[in-house]
């Protein structure tokens, strides 16, 4: 009897101890965000109950506009460029032989390195007085070696973008050519066999071999677009003059600067609620387009 | 001039071009951190007439002085020891964890994969703010706890994940058989499947490693005092104090790059596959 009883209390043994600690400090919290999102609180003091009235703020602060208008900036830069890069060079690498693992490696590399590193490398390869535009200045070209990467307005955001991209296009390369690798060989002989080109090859073979892939690149890439932080704090901290400030930035300077944190919480649950419906959407629109066999 | 000829030709071109873009790319991927670690042996003078090219003559006094100026001392033993405790904390309750719902049966197993599942996707940002405003209340923010507690939580689901993955891959018949012979269920966890998941527990320790040194929201929140800043954001603040020496900039970067780099050379076959594992279906 009584080692019947224990071999039901030993698994919840086992995967208790994890439960708790991620409810305890993700979970919970998280909801507590959802709740404290109605209140008027610095973070220390008593909070006071103020029903909508942060989310009212929100649509009508111009940075929030901005900012959110930012987020969709990047996310419309990470749903091509480093999608289009890491595809097609993963699908240059996959015909390669033996030297496949070095190029593989070798893209890898700026994805494990922190982003404040990278960030800071970058800063200062950037620094107007200091950085490449030296070199653009000794090869004669006026025009680049005058241009203020992170300085100017209407670039920093780009410039961000493009470090960010350098950082993150080997991790998109290695998943799609994982996927490639695991494409079913015999179908490419068929289509071989049936006079198909490499055009051919690619669109009717190698695409809807590595679909599952592709949704779920699309995916984290539409998530994390509005979830991004790293890079632009580090690098411009949403400046020159709000001219790379996004949700992430925003909410960090509201909870940690400002001390303003109902309203920090406010803009977590809309960022969150749009990373949400951004999800449901490319789930729908993938699985009318045969992305998803689900 | 037959046409086999001139589409071997083109073949060939097209071969080149595809070998040149792909050289390209390893450029554009490697030489800005090659560059970096050029520039740590040239003169602060030297970076900043020309930020590219080789040292002109190799100077070595960059290192001592960013890592006496920098304090890197410290931070090295910051970031390893909250590393090394991490990685213990998430290999113990991650290791019984995933055992659980991996291998054993119980009425909520449905209910605990899908948790860690749904957990995986959370995003920092919606759980950031009340906790720091929680530990700030039980005086944890500005201890090594407050990073150590958080590093575990958020290193939980995904791992747990990975290692059930791998987990439900050995034979179940391996431990029914320890238990025969009158083992525990903990004893044929330790004794039985631990020894076969050995590589599997040494990628999350890599991969947990990795994600501290990295780390920078949550430190960067968390702890202000100098002497417990762990490495990632001690090198934030130096790059702000030391703005105007390039060289040191230069310097610091590698040796704040410098383990990660060394462990991914040694083991770039499980870095790429533990950091790109989340994308199979589990």
């Amino acid at each position: 009897m009584s080692s019947v009883k224990k071999r039901h209390v030993v698994p919840y043994l086992f995967i208790i101890p994890a439960f708790i600690i991620h409810v305890s400090i993700v979970t919970a919290p998280a909801f507590s965000t959802l709740v404290m999102s109605l209140f008027d609180w610095n973070g220390m003091g008593n909070a006071k109950f103020i029903g909508i009235k942060n989310f009212k703020e929100i649509f009508q602060d111009s940075i929030v506009k901005l900012s959110i208008m930012h987020n969709i900036q990047w996310l419309l830069i990470f749903i091509t460029v480093p999608l289009i890069l890491g595809f097609t060079v993963a699908i240059i690498v996959s015909q390669l032989g033996r030297t496949q693992m070095f190029f593989r490696t070798v893209y890898f590399i700026p994805y494990i390195i922190s982003a404040a590193v990278a960030g800071k490398i970058w800063t200062a390869y950037m620094n107007p007085y200091y950085g490449l535009n030296q070199v653009f200045d000794k090869l004669g070209w006026e025009g680049l070696a005058k241009v203020l990467w992170l300085g100017n307005p209407k670039i920093a955001l780009y410039s961000v973008a493009f470090v960010d991209n350098w950082h993150w296009w080997g991790f998109i390369l290695v998943l799609f050519l994982g996927a490639l690798q695991q494409v079913d060989s015999t179908l490419y002989e068929a289509a071989r066999v049936d006079g198909a080109s490499r055009f051919q090859e690619l669109l009717h073979v190698s695409i809807p071999g590595i679909k599952q892939t592709i949704a779920f690149v699309l995916i984290m890439t539409i998530m994390w677009s509005f979830l991004t932080f790293d890079y632009v704090y580090i690098m411009t901290n949403g400046g020159p003059a709000n001219s790379t400030e996004i949700m992430s930035t925003y909410i960090y300077k509201n909870a940690f600067v400002k001390y303003r944190a109902g309203y920090a919480n406010a803009l977590c649950v809309i960022q969150s609620g749009v990373c949400v419906l951004l999800y449901f959407l490319q789930k729908y629109i993938s699985k009318k387009g045969g992305m998803e066999d689900e | 001039m037959s046409n086999g000829i001139r589409k071997r030709k083109g073949y060939q071109i097209s071969f080149i071009i595809k070998r040149i873009f792909l050289l390209l790319m390893a450029i554009f991927a490697a030489v800005p951190l090659i560059q970096v670690f050029l520039n740590s042996f040239r003169t602060d003078r030297e970076c900043k007439i020309m930020p590219l090219g080789l040292p002109q003559k190799w100077v070595f006094n960059n290192y001592k002085d960013t890592w006496l100026i920098g304090g890197y001392g410290q931070a090295y033993f910051n970031s390893f020891l909250t590393a090394f405790i991490v990685i213990i904390a998430v290999l113990v309750v991650v290791g019984l964890g995933a055992y659980a719902i991996s291998k054993l049966n119980f009425r909520l197993k449905g209910f605990f994969t899908a948790y860690f599942f749904v957990a995986i996707s959370l995003p920092g940002f919606l759980y950031i703010v009340p906790d720091y405003f929680v530990m700030n209340k039980m005086g944890l923010v500005d201890t090594r706890w407050s990073l150590i507690i958080v590093y575990t939580a958020m290193q939980i689901p995904f791992n747990m994940l990975l290692l059930r993955t791998f987990l439900a891959g050995i034979p179940r018949e391996l431990e029914e058989a320890a238990k025969i012979d009158g083992c525990s269920e903990l004893d044929s966890l330790l004794k039985i499947t631990l020894p076969i998941a050995r590589s599997m527990f040494l990628t999350i320790a890599i991969l947990v490693f990795v994600s501290v040194w990295n780390e920078f929201l949550w430190s960067n929140t968390f702890i202000t005092t100098e002497s417990l800043k762990l490495v990632a954001t001690r090198f934030v603040k130096f790059t702000g104090e030391y703005g105007s020496n390039m060289a040191r900039i230069y310097t610091a970067s590698v040796i704040t790059i410098a383990p990660v780099i060394a462990l991914y050379l040694f083991l770039s076959r499980k870095f790429i596959e533990g950091m790109t594992s989340g994308s199979v279906k589990g």
